[in-house]
């Protein structure tokens, strides 16, 4: 093997080397260049392979032929290789990046990049503090000069201002460092380490005066304003070095002084870390320029890396993966993100929308932000699942819960800055054409998988991207070349196969939703057909969720389940963003949805004591109060997903603003998800107690409100889809008041509430979609008179209205059936009146569908439309020979289904012999019941076609007109407003009083953050005299501490 | 002898300090860090010194066996070398920023230089 030495002397040779040649000759100048860069990358990625393969030990270098500390040393074990690898890779990436720029500046440029990259390499490997010290300063020296290469006029400022924060933080450096060495008379690291005992006593200052400038270098917030000015006006191929290598760099430099400093030190590290984390991220919502959000985000994640670094003493073993971890998750992805914001000519966030028209790009934007946020199956999600369990299992819950809350604000800005790139106008400047620089953002999207699948074999928990149902739905990436209709016949075959090979090991509650997910899903995607063209972006998504939901319902232990949880909830924002109105109610789904997970999150976590391998069964063994913590924290987390009233202001929007086929997707199929946490929930846990208050009394009290106000805002909506989504939400409250019963048939009904959901919801869903297809308006009032014009779109909704308000003969008479034996059985009353009210108001809604829509005038401009498309009408006519079918024999499902639950809550079965249902109230006989109203209707049918036999047939416009056409339509439209005298009535209820209290928080954090950030106002000098209050401060607190 | 050069370098360490933290003008910034480098640099110096010996050369008037207990500690004289060394280096680096703000704005402010902030 070549000796590590060259990894220093390589680059320094090579700038020397580019000194001798003339300044003319640029392209052997920036060959030599790259061939240095190429050489020590190359060297570095030899001794991590032979370092992580084991053929050879970590090596220490003696310099000057004389061992430490008699002279300066360095180290190269396989943190050091890695770290090292990154940093040149980073450097060469950035040197191809900056090919034109390197040709127009010359030769000096280059060897300043060199240097830059050498002294990083020197702060890791290195083993003397003063060597340290030097390499410090090299970095600084060249940072000052790699800063020059922007274009941007303000980065000369920027230096300046970097150049005094530097000359502060090296006074305190030298000063600790000298009086370090006097206390310990050595400079070696591991000898200081040995000493350390004496070095803490007598020159605790000293170490902090070292420390402290070291944690200065890490640019932590607030003490920072400098770098955010760099960020923000260097070449975005200098930031990403800055972001990803000496922030790597410099962080391991604070690792190698927390071996001397131990456990003290390590607190001031972990709370310096946790306040730049979420102080950063709070304070890059309100950023506009994407430079400066990416430095902001490079705060936050330094401080996230700082925080895992002064939890080592806890992490133990896991240490290394978590921090190598979130540390090569957030170089690759920032790196990632500066480059490709030189490809941007906008500065502002929606300029972004150049990216649109760019798959590749998006992808790789995509990738990046979920390698930052740490979305599985990348690097930083193992890490954070190791972290938050062992900070809950030493009981550290603030830092876990402000953990989780910076994670939160970091995905809400990130992902509404990916919506615009999606939705916003595409900006007039093209995007830059030049190769070498997409080269590079693909080779980092290359790095950034390659981790992720590094990262599931190196954790204890089972790589995620082993998982066949993803591996599937990333199978569509390599092939959105091909047209839509092809692809949608693989994801049918797909689902199929997958629930045909699957469902002999689902148990019967599985089974429901696994046919539900993966043949219901196949289902809606029939109405996928009648796409054209290659429709991008829509099957890696679609298949995304439906791998999290397969995944999901078969997980055993908490990891897999939150990682599927979490894959559902990217693949459906994905899903929904593509809604033409989307963007917002996108973001506020996933902003909702991640709260939720993160909840789940910190729930798993404190359940399981710290062991990340947890089993989902072992949520049984929990007593206590922490049961009832548990059980509060993922119950809510659920029932985000469930949309229960007061977390449900994210669903209007997402379901109705999705596209046609979109909507029963994440309406019919995805709030099952939600459902089926519940379930898993109640059967491990059952009854909770949360300080004297029983937890399912409180579910019951929700399920019941939902069902309630959502019924009721649904009658208020003039929107088809909206009232469709909005009557989602009662209906999620049904089934939640369900379960939260408790008993056998609380749990029964709440199985065919998921069953009748599905069906009568993705039915409605397609046929509204259809007919605002053809009518191009959801508005209802713009509707009317359709049903000669659309007959099979009429019997869908008619058929799924009869369904949903529960009236006999179909499917939602047999769920009200046993809903009523349920409550009949069930303790609380009130809630239950609360229940039996929204019945009757669920029909002025449904009502309303098929009076608006198909009944009533024609209008003018719809009298040539057509049936809704073919594809959009054949899941339709399934589904009613389904309900149809389900209602005659809903034992078929239901009788396994009813065994099953047996197991958990003995009591109250049902008996289900023959084709009638007898519980201990009476019996339900579905076919006597269909053929009795067949009858009823069948009779009222002929006479009334008896008695209009000789009725004359009156065409629209045989009236005479008095008056003018009216101006607003609308306004005297019977139609609108249509329930005007229950709005006087009740309307109070449907006060948007949640969306104001989740509005007003949004608002709140935002005006935060706009007004804290003024704190940075842009003068070097006070930016110093910042840095000098941080340091004191820290010490007050390291000394008060 | 050491505490006076030590108490000093701290005093100079401050002095530039304060100097660089309440001039606005980057050239009396500059020659004011350089006046807390020269603090550093007395600093460590006097933390290596040691009463009644000599300067870590050795040559005939100190041979290499005596030198162990004749010498003062060499270590922090080849910091402080280095130290000097780098000093100069970011000195001069500033020194050419300082023109390069001159030439774009004409002012020698620094509260002028702030278009990026927040």
């Amino acid at each position: 093997m070549v000796s590590p030495v060259y990894l220093i002397a390589g680059a320094l040779g090579g700038a020397f080397f580019l000194g001798m040649l003339r300044d003319q000759w640029r392209t052997a100048c920036y060959l030599v260049t790259l061939a240095v860069l190429a050489l020590t990358s190359w060297l570095a990625a030899d001794w991590t392979w032979a370092l992580a393969s084991g053929a050879t030990e970590t090596v220490e270098i003696m310099t000057a032929g004389t061992p430490s500390p008699f002279a300066v040393n360095l180290r190269l074990g396989i943190a050091e290789a890695v770290l090292v690898l990154l940093i040149n890779l980073t450097g060469l990436l950035s040197a191809l990046y900056l090919r034109d720029t390197f040709f127009q500046q010359g030769r000096r440029a280059m060897a300043v990049l060199l240097i830059f990259v050498m002294a990083l390499g020197g702060i890791v490997m290195t083993r003397d503090l003063f060597n340290l010290f030097v390499f410090f300063e090299l970095v600084v020296i060249s940072t000052g000069g790699l800063v020059l290469l922007s274009r941007d006029g303000r980065s000369l400022a920027a230096g300046f201002k970097f150049l005094i924060a530097s000359q502060v933080v090296s006074i305190l450096m030298l000063v600790g460092i000298i009086f370090a060495y006097h206390a310990t008379g050595s400079l070696n690291l591991d000898s200081m380490a040995a000493d350390a005992a004496l070095l803490l006593k007598g020159g605790a200052l000293a170490f902090f005066l070292i420390f402290i400038a070291v944690i200065a270098e890490l640019k932590v917030f607030p003490a920072n304003g400098w770098a955010l000015d760099i960020y923000e006006s260097a070449h975005p191929a200098f930031s990403a070095l800055v972001s990803a290598g000496t922030g790597s760099a410099t962080l391991f430099a604070v690792d190698k002084l927390l071996m001397i400093g131990g456990a003290p030190w390590m607190t001031i590290a972990s709370a310096i870390g946790i306040v730049s984390f979420v102080g950063a991220n709070l304070f890059a919502l309100a950023q506009r320029n994407d430079r400066r959000l990416l430095g902001y985000s490079s705060v936050a994640q330094i401080g996230l890396m700082l925080l895992v670094a002064g939890q080592q003493d806890v992490l133990g073993e896991h240490y290394l993966l978590v921090a190598g971890g979130v540390l090569l998750a957030h170089a690759v992805g920032k790196a990632g993100l500066y480059w490709l914001s030189g490809l941007v000519v906008g500065r502002d966030l929606p300029a972004w929308a150049a990216l649109r028209g760019q798959p590749l790009l998006l992808f790789a934007f995509a990738s990046f932000i979920a390698l930052l946020i740490g979305l599985p199956p990348f690097p930083g999600f193992y890490a954070k699942w190791e972290l938050v369990h062992t900070l809950a299992g030493e009981g550290r819950l603030l830092l876990l819960g402000l953990l989780l809350f910076g994670a939160l604000l970091e995905a809400g800005y990130l992902f509404r800055w990916f919506g615009y790139a999606i939705k916003r106008e595409q900006p007039p400047e093209q995007i830059a054409p030049s190769l070498y620089k997409r080269l590079v953002i693909y080779v980092a999207v290359v790095a950034a998988w390659a981790l992720a699948w590094l990262w599931g074999e190196l954790s204890p928990q089972a790589n995620l991207l082993l998982a066949t149902p993803l591996l599937f739905a990333l199978l569509f990436l390599p092939l959105e070349w091909l047209p839509a209709k092809l692809k949608n016949s693989l994801a049918i075959g797909g689902l199929v196969a997958w629930f045909l090979l699957s469902y002999p090991h689902y148990d019967p509650l599985q089974l429901i939703f696994g046919a539900i997910i993966l043949v219901g899903g196949a289902l809606v995607l029939l109405a996928s057909f009648q796409e054209k063209g290659r429709r991008p972006g829509f099957y890696p998504s679609a298949m995304l969720m439906y791998a999290g939901l397969a995944i999901l319902i078969v997980a055993d232990d908490t990891f897999t389940f939150f990682a599927a949880w979490e894959l559902l909830t990217i693949g459906s924002y994905f899903l929904i963003l593509r809604g033409r109105e989307s963007e917002p109610h996108a973001l506020s789904y996933l902003v909702f949805s991640l709260g939720g997970a993160f909840l789940i999150f910190a729930g798993f976590a404190a359940a399981s004591g710290g062991n990340p391998l947890f089993q989902l069964d072992g949520l049984q063994q929990l007593t206590g109060p922490l049961a009832g913590w548990v059980f509060l924290l993922l119950a809510i987390g659920f029932m985000t997903k469930t949309a229960a009233i007061g977390l449900h202001i994210w669903l209007p929007g997402a379901h109705a603003e999705a596209e046609t086929d979109v909507s029963p997707m994440v309406s019919g199929i995805l709030l099952k998800a939600g459902l089926f946490g519940l379930f898993m929930l109640l059967i491990n846990m059952g009854r909770q107690e949360f300080y004297g208050i029983d937890l399912t009394h409180a579910m019951l009290w929700i399920g019941a409100l939902s069902a309630l106000l959502g019924n009721l805002m649904a009658v208020f909506q003039e929107d088809a889809k909206r009232l469709l989504a909005y009557s989602s939400i009662g209906q999620m409250g049904y089934a939640l008041f369900g379960l939260a019963m408790m008993n056998h048939l609380g749990w029964l009904m709440a199985l065919m509430f998921v069953i009748n959901h599905y069906i009568y919801k993705s039915m409605l869903f397609l046929s509204v979609g259809g007919i605002a297809k053809r009518t191009g308006t959801r508005a209802m009032f713009r509707m009317g008179g359709l049903i000669s014009l659309m007959p099979l779109s009429f019997i869908a909704v008619l058929i799924g209205i009869i369904a949903m308000s529960g009236v006999p003969p179909l499917s939602g008479f047999g769920g009200r059936w046993i809903f009523y034996n349920a409550i009949m059985t069930a303790d609380y009353k009130l809630p239950m009146v609360l229940i039996f009210l929204s019945g009757p108001i669920a029909f002025l809604y449904l009502f309303r569908l098929i009076h608006t829509i198909f009944l009533g005038q024609l209008k003018d401009e719809h009298r040539r439309i057509r049936e809704a498309p073919f594809w959009l009408i054949l899941p339709q006519m399934i589904y009613v020979l389904f309900l149809m079918a389900f209602a005659l024999v809903p034992g078929l499902a239901l009788r396994h289904v009813d065994a099953y639950i047996s197991n958990f809550l003995p009591d109250g079965a049902l008996n289900w012999e023959g084709l009638t249902i007898t519980s201990e109230f009476g019996y339900w006989s579905p076919v006597s019941i269909m053929i009795i109203i067949g009858v009823i209707f069948m009779l009222l049918f002929a006479w009334l076609l008896f008695v209009n036999r000789r009725a004359q047939k009156v065409k629209q416009f045989n009236i005479v007109y008095a008056a003018e056409r009216p101006y607003r339509p609308e306004t005297t439209h019977f139609a609108w407003n249509f329930f005007a005298p229950y709005r006087k009535a009740l309307g109070f209820l449907t006060w948007p009083l949640f969306e104001r209290f989740w509005g007003g928080i949004i608002e709140m954090l935002h005006t935060l953050a706009d007004l804290l950030r003024r704190f940075y106002n842009g003068n070097g000098q006070v930016y110093a005299i910042q840095l000098l209050a941080f340091v004191v401060i820290v010490y007050l607190f390291s000394q008060g501490g | 002898m050491a505490l006076i050069a030590m108490i000093t370098g701290f005093l100079l360490i401050l002095i530039g300090l304060y100097g660089a933290l309440s001039n606005r003008n980057i050239l009396r910034m500059i020659v004011a860090f350089s006046v807390a480098n020269t603090g550093v640099n007395m600093v460590l110096v006097a933390v290596g010194y040691m009463k009644g010996r000599t300067a870590p050369i050795l040559d005939e008037a100190v041979p290499a066996a005596e030198a162990a207990s004749r010498i003062i500690d060499p270590v922090p004289q080849a910091l402080v070398l280095t130290a000097i060394v780098i000093g100069v280096g970011v000195t001069a680096l500033m020194l050419a920023y300082a023109y390069k703000l001159y030439q774009s704005k004409g002012s020698l402010d620094i509260s002028k230089h702030t278009e990026l902030k927040w």
